[in-house]
């Protein structure tokens, strides 16, 4: 892999300095944030790029109110959730990618709803948890999000069940397991990198999610953190400094699930090309 | 890969008979169940509504024909929301891709750059979008955010600029968002499709003397089409859908100049309560995305197939 040419030694010279750039555009505004984070009431509209003057008061504040409350709720929601979809996704992956089950009816729909905007959705999906009791709780709002993203799910791990040698699961049924058996001991173990990958990328989706959030959990004590986030704004003169601190705050456990996770993360969402 | 598996012996023909098909259904119920709560029930319910006087406390209380949609196509305010809501996703969605193809294509020249770089470049997709649109609030916040502060710095006085307060650039500053947080995704999937090329492939073309975009033309491209194809798709939609960002930037002001046809029918529905129009808007929207879609979704079916 020696490319000694000039030009080429040129273009990655001009590839460093895109890449230089994307870096730039993308953490200048995080880091903007955390500035204000950390400004003081007045200082917000003062235009100064940096505080002399941290308030960490601001985090302090934030931390006494309830965005610590609503970040457990997402957590709860989120991970809940996740984890349902797995269970609901996994065996309908591993069907329809071995035996075709559903058919070609069942592949073409499977998507069809994630076209639409779901805000009229939401007034039905409000009944039917009225019905069952489950309006307003987390755990109402984590089962709406396992429904919600099994499709999503079943896309993405459809590609992981397909690329394992099918072998194993013909030596298995050779020896006597079943259906539930397979997919249980040969499966499940076998897929497990691919489930935690598509698992992280669910549970981002919950944390983030806000149209759903803001209609099924009213009440305080259910709020997740974006709708607790948006309320901040409801103040006759907001504080961005507070508003700042807050959004921080909540973007702290995505991030941390992204160091954490990056291989899994990445190789998730690009079907295991890039680790 | 269809081709692969369908040569292999399936598990399900021949030997293995009924009991097998029933636990094939039984394995693959959850997931028609979700399908059915969450997409053919509220579909049903949407149908239903578009054709009744609706209220958010007493749906279906007559049927009413077509009048919603009468109503809403005769409401220019709607009928502009689509225009610019079609608009606003075609522009963003081709630059995000311009974007994203030409960082991925970096990414994979770049050879040094690790996995910090890539995770620190994926980390707007990951932020939930009610940040993305404080973040840019406060970007944009005419009295000394991050926009106008380094404007003042270069030394542009004069009227104070509030990009979110203009009725022109409200709605590309919503954009500018918008692309910030979705063209890592579009990145990641070039950029992995761009690793699966043959690498000889490229070295036998750059010794033939082919380079610059003379090799991108031959070689490189013919190989991501699919997936740019792809990932355009993806991106146009879910522009159409954007909520969250003008919700949280602008609440569809100044006026209407930001309002997209998702705000249209949260406002419609859960604000003036009429489920009914708002089911309309969400039908005859669904047939707009269906018709820009569909041309995108065959060409993504072409490229890759080729």
């Amino acid at each position: 892999m020696t490319r000694p040419t000039s030009a080429l030694r040129h273009r990655s010279v001009l590839a460093y300095a895109v890449l230089g750039l994307a870096l730039l555009v993308t953490l200048v505004p995080l880091a903007y944030l955390f500035s204000v984070s950390l400004m003081g009431r007045d200082e917000t509209v003062s235009g100064i790029l940096f505080t002399p003057d941290p308030q960490w008061s601001n985090w302090g504040d934030v931390l006494g109110s309830n965005i610590p409350l609503a970040i457990g709720n997402s957590l709860l929601s989120a991970l809940g959730g996740a984890l349902l979809t797995l269970v609901i996704a996994l065996p309908g992956a591993w069907a329809i990618a071995r035996f075709r089950a559903g058919g070609r009816t069942l592949g073409a729909t499977l998507m069809s709803p994630w076209l639409l905007p779901p805000i009229v959705a939401v007034v039905p999906l409000l009944t039917l948890l009225r019905i069952l009791g489950l309006n307003n709780t987390v755990l109402g709002l984590a089962l709406v999000y396992a429904f919600a993203n099994a499709p999503v799910a079943v896309w993405l791990l459809e590609g992981f069940v397909r690329r394992l040698p099918i072998e194993i699961e013909e030596a298995a049924t050779i020896d006597g397991a079943g259906s539930f058996r397979t997919l249980l001991s040969i499966i499940a173990p076998l897929l497990a990198p691919s489930l935690v990958a598509v698992g992280i990328i669910v549970a981002i989706l919950n944390y983030n999610e806000f149209l759903l959030a803001t209609f099924l959990t009213q009440s305080a004590d259910a709020q997740t953190f974006p709708v607790a986030l948006s309320l901040f704004y409801g103040d006759r003169t907001p504080h961005f400094g507070k508003i700042a601190a807050a959004s921080f705050i909540g973007v702290i456990p995505v991030f941390a699930a992204a160091v954490f996770f990056q291989r899994w993360l990445v190789g998730g969402l690009t079907g295991g090309a890039v680790r | 890969m269809a081709d692969a598996t369908s040569v292999r012996p399936r598990l399900s023909s021949g030997l293995v008979p009924r009991r097998q098909a029933w636990a094939h259904r039984l394995v693959i119920s959850p997931t028609v169940l979700s399908i059915v709560v969450l997409g053919l029930y509220p579909l049903l319910f949407i149908l239903a509504a578009a054709f009744s006087d609706s209220t958010l406390g007493k749906p279906f209380r007559d049927w009413v024909g077509t009048e919603n949609f009468e109503l809403v196509l005769a409401d220019g305010d709607i009928v502009a929301s689509f225009a610019r809501t079609v608009l606003y996703a075609l522009a963003i969605s081709i630059v995000s891709v311009i974007l994203g193809v030409v960082i991925a294509l970096s990414l994979e020249r770049a050879t040094r750059s690790g996995s910090v770089v890539r995770t620190v470049l994926l980390l707007p997709l990951i932020t939930p979008p009610v940040v993305v649109g404080t973040l840019w609030k406060l970007v944009f916040n005419p009295g000394g955010g991050l926009l106008d502060t380094l404007l003042r710095g270069v030394g542009v006085e004069g009227a104070s600029v509030a990009p979110l307060s203009s009725t022109f650039w409200a709605l590309p500053a919503i954009g500018l968002a918008d692309v910030w947080q979705w063209t890592p995704l579009i990145t990641l999937l070039v950029y992995a499709a761009l690793l699966t090329q043959d690498g000889a492939v490229t070295e036998a073309a750059a010794l033939d003397g082919a380079h610059g975009f003379g090799l991108f033309r031959h070689i490189t491209w013919p190989a991501i089409a699919g997936t740019v194809a792809a990932v355009f798709f993806v991106r146009l939609v879910i522009a159409l859908k954007v909520f969250d960002l003008v919700f949280i930037m602008t609440s569809g002001g100044p006026g209407q100049a930001s309002t997209t046809t998702s705000y249209v029918i949260y406002q419609v529905a859960l604000k003036e309560f009429d489920v009914g129009r708002a089911s309309a808007i969400t039908l005859l929207f669904a047939v707009i995305v269906t018709l820009i879609t569909l041309p995108v979704a065959a060409l993504t079916r072409k490229l890759s197939h080729d």
